[in-house]
This record gives structure tokens, C-alpha cells and sequence, in this order.
């Protein structure tokens, strides 16, 4: 509670100021250069390759949740991409009927109970919480791309890596974010409480709980009774 | 002999449950399934009327606005929702401040979503599932492939019902929901104004007005 109060409203706002500064003269002209000048085919193997490299750390997570049947999954598709699809440039699990699915620690400490803590803006990699940012150094350690990478001497290989997904990933949101820019009253509320609810949708598999709560038809007078199940989602 | 009498006397049972019991439970889902259907085809017409209305290119976007306004108003539970999204500030506000605020509200769902309401909503949209939350609410759950990114988006419909009477009382994109996300921005705004409802108005009235202004 403490905590939540100290690095809250003032520390977060600002470095959400920054970030934004610096996707603004960095990474959003990349990105949009990227989408804009490169085809889009290019664009889709690059996808494909980067999610096909995220397969260790995915497994790893999988079988930590205990979700053995994703462990399979995981595993086929990887074999199957790294193979057919020449080093994972094509995602022909897919075509074959085996969706991919996303999965880091900072999920797996909240499928294993762990509260995430108060919200966070880092420097940088921008929102977060305590549990995530424990989980997105969890998964870094134990990613063999970036063992091998400090082993045979090969850094660079990591920072191009974590450049190219940045850029991947901001191209892939840059409609979705412009229009959250431009039609919000208060972008940092917006961002934050979107950023929670992805992460509760991922956590859950995106099996979206029943109890969520929705306004309801010819509601009446605001009723107390719900306030419960609003808390779980209370973005502050 | 005792034995089998019981056993007899388990089976007649059996055969109380089969006919009796099991048709009572059965009842309530054969309900439930018709409100789904229903949910569901509300869903697909509506998106069908949103591909008529909405998606060619060369209709004026002030006319667009126009019927986009009719839309949002006939299958969207809009008073609930700018409601709900105001939480406990409602029953803060005043008569004339509620009045105000659900105007201006409807003015910002309308200019802000015209454009991604006819994306969600367009001819590629597909039903995978429906389920029903409770009574008087179904969940439609779709698949839609939007134009720039190849993987198709989860959108769910939160379908409330009365009576036949089907509004829609939230949108939920990839795990993002509409209501929810309003919720904590109109909430923090309330927060900075000091928690006057009449701070968060005025926010309102000048992002309407400059979200009209730049004609886009």
C-alpha cells in the first residue's frame, strides 16, 4: 500500500512522459518507416521468426503452469517452424491447425497465486508491475538464444534481437495506439488500465471470466452489491 | 431376495430421475439456448448493417456520423453504459450535470467510434461461440480480421437482454473492454478535478469539440 503510494501518480506520469518522448523521435518513425517501406511479406517472416525464437522461454512457462498440453503444442510448432518453415521465417504450425500462444514468468507467478503489486512505469520498457518485471528478468536468464549469445561472445545478437522485436511490435500497434492517443481524455489512465486488462486476459488464457463486470441493461440505481467484483479490476 | 428388491427399488428410482428430474434441468438451458440465438443474430445483423451503412468509401464521414448515430443508439444500451462508466460519481452529480454528461458522452462514443466500430464490425466478422453469463446476459464471442495485421481479433459482444429487447453493453477487444477502459480514465479525470463531475464534463465538451473540429 505504502509503496503503491510512493512510486503511484507522480514518479509514473513522468516517466510515461518520457517514454512517450522517446517512442515519439525513436521507435514510432522506425516502426512506421518499417510498415510503410518494407512488404508485407517481409514483415511476416520477421514476425514469424522472432515468435518462433520465443518457443523455449513459452515451454518453459507452459510446463511450469502446468499446462502440459500448450508444452506439446509449443514444442511441435517449434519443430515444425524451425524445420519446414527454414529457421522459423514461416509459421506453417499454424497452417497445419496448431496455433501458436504466448506465455512469460510474470504469468506464471500469477497463475502460482502472486499478487501483482502496485502498477509501474519503467524507463524504457514502460508498463509493468513488480511481478512482471521479476518475470521479464526471469525470462531473459533463462532464454537459451541469450545464453549462447554471452557465451560465443555474440551480444550484439541480443540487442538486435530486442531492436527488432521492439520495432515489430510497435508496427503492429501503431493504428490501434494513434487511435487510443487521439480519442482518449487521459492517454496514461487509458494505457494503464489496458495494460491490466491484457495482462488478466493472458493470464487466463483468454478465457475471459463470466463474472466480469459489464454495465447492465436499464441498470438502476447504482448498486453496492457489484462494487465487489469491481474491485478486482479497480485500475489504481 | 431382500437384495433384489432393493435393487429394484434403485432402479425404480432410477427410472423417478430419468423422467422426472432430468427434463427440469434440461428446461432452463432450451431457454437459455434461444437467448443465445437470439444474441447471436442481433450480433450478425447488426454487423450486416454496418457493412450497408458504415463501410463504403465514398459516403461523407458527417453522414456516416449521422447513421452511426441512429446504430449506437438503437443497439447500444448507451445510458447504461455512460453510467456505468462514471461509477460512483453518478449519484455525486446533479440532475442537470447527469443530463449534460450522458449527451456529451454519446457525442464521444459517436466520433470516436464510427471509424472502429465499422472495422469491428465488418463483413468478416465471424460468430465462434456464444455463452450465457447470467439471465439477462449473453457473451457473443467473434473472430474479426481486420485489414493491416494478417491475425484475426478477438471481439467480444456483452449482450444484455430484456424481455426481446437486446442492447449491447460492452465490447471487449482482445481482452480490452470498452466500459472498463472508459471507467478508470473518466474516473482519474474526476480524481484531478478534484472529484467534481463538473471538471470531467468540461473535459468531455472540449475533446467532442475538438475531435469534430479536425473533421477526421
Amino acid at each position: 500500500m505504502f509503496l503503491g503510494a510512493w512510486v503511484g501518480f507522480p514518479a509514473n506520469r513522468a516517466v510515461f512522459a518520457v517514454n512517450r518522448g522517446l517512442d515519439a523521435a525513436f521507435l514510432k518513425p522506425v516502426a512506421m518507416a518499417y510498415r510503410d517501406m518494407t512488404p508485407q511479406f517481409f514483415q511476416d517472416r520477421i514476425n514469424a521468426a522472432l515468435d518462433n525464437l520465443r518457443a523455449p522461454v513459452i515451454l518453459f512457462n507452459d510446463v511450469l503452469q502446468g499446462e502440459l498440453e500448450r508444452a506439446v503444442a509449443t514444442v511441435i510448432r517449434f519443430l515444425i517452424n524451425s524445420s519446414l518453415g527454414l529457421l522459423g521465417l514461416n509459421d506453417i504450425a499454424t497452417d497445419m491447425g496448431i496455433e501458436g500462444h504466448d506465455e512469460d514468468f510474470g504469468q506464471t507467478l500469477a497463475v502460482w497465486g502472486i499478487p501483482e503489486g502496485p502498477y509501474v512505469v519503467l524507463p524504457l520498457f514502460g508498463p509493468s508491475n513488480p511481478r512482471d518485471a521479476i518475470g521479464m528478468v526471469v525470462d531473459f536468464l533463462i532464454d537459451p538464444f541469450n545464453t549462447w549469445a554471452g557465451n560465443t561472445d555474440r551480444n550484439y545478437a541480443v540487442y538486435s534481437r530486442s531492436a527488432a522485436r521492439a520495432v515489430d511490435l510497435r508496427a503492429t500497434h501503431l493504428e490501434t495506439l494513434n487511435e487510443l492517443e487521439k480519442y482518449s481524455l487521459d492517454f496514461y489512465a487509458s494505457i494503464r488500465s489496458l495494460y491490466r486488462q491484457r495482462r488478466i486476459n493472458e493470464i487466463s488464457n483468454g478465457d475471459p471470466s463470466a463474472n466480469w463486470p459489464a454495465p447492465g441493461i436499464g441498470q438502476g440505481p447504482y448498486r453496492e452489491t457489484k462494487l465487489k467484483t469491481q474491485e478486482a479490476f479497480r485500475t489504481q | 431376495m431382500l437384495d433384489h428388491n432393493r435393487t429394484q427399488a434403485a432402479l425404480k428410482g432410477l427410472v423417478f430421475i430419468f423422467v422426472l428430474i432430468l427434463p427440469l434441468g434440461l428446461a432452463p438451458p432450451s431457454v437459455a439456448a434461444e437467448t443465445q440465438e437470439m444474441a447471436g443474430s442481433f450480433i450478425r445483423s447488426l454487423a450486416d448493417q454496418a457493412i450497408k451503412s458504415l463501410t463504403q468509401k465514398d459516403t461523407p464521414r458527417d453522414v456516416k456520423i449521422k447513421r452511426f448515430r441512429t446504430l449506437f443508439n438503437d443497439s447500444f444500451a448507451v445510458r447504461s453504459i455512460g453510467r456505468f462508466v462514471l461509477g460512483r460519481s453518478w449519484r455525486k452529480a446533479s440532475k442537470e450535470e447527469q443530463t449534460e454528461y450522458l449527451k456529451l458522452f454519446e457525442d464521444l462514443m459517436v466520433v470516436s467510434y464510427v471509424d472502429r466500430f465499422s472495422r469491428y464490425a465488418g463483413d468478416v466478422l465471424v460468430i465462434t461461440r456464444t455463452r450465457a453469463e447470467n439471465p439477462r446476459n449473453t457473451t457473443v464471442f467473434t473472430k474479426v480480421k481486420t485489414s493491416s495485421t494478417g491475425k484475426p481479433a478477438k471481439v467480444l459482444w456483452r449482450v444484455g437482454s430484456r424481455g426481446k429487447i437486446m442492447k449491447i453493453v460492452d465490447v471487449i477487444v482482445e481482452g480490452v473492454s470498452m466500459s472498463q477502459t472508459l471507467r478508470t480514465e473518466f474516473s482519474s479525470i474526476v480524481r484531478q478535478k478534484g472529484g467534481k463531475v463538473s471538471g470531467l464534463i468540461e473535459e468531455l465538451r472540449k475533446k467532442t469539440k475538438s475531435l469534430k473540429a479536425s473533421g477526421q
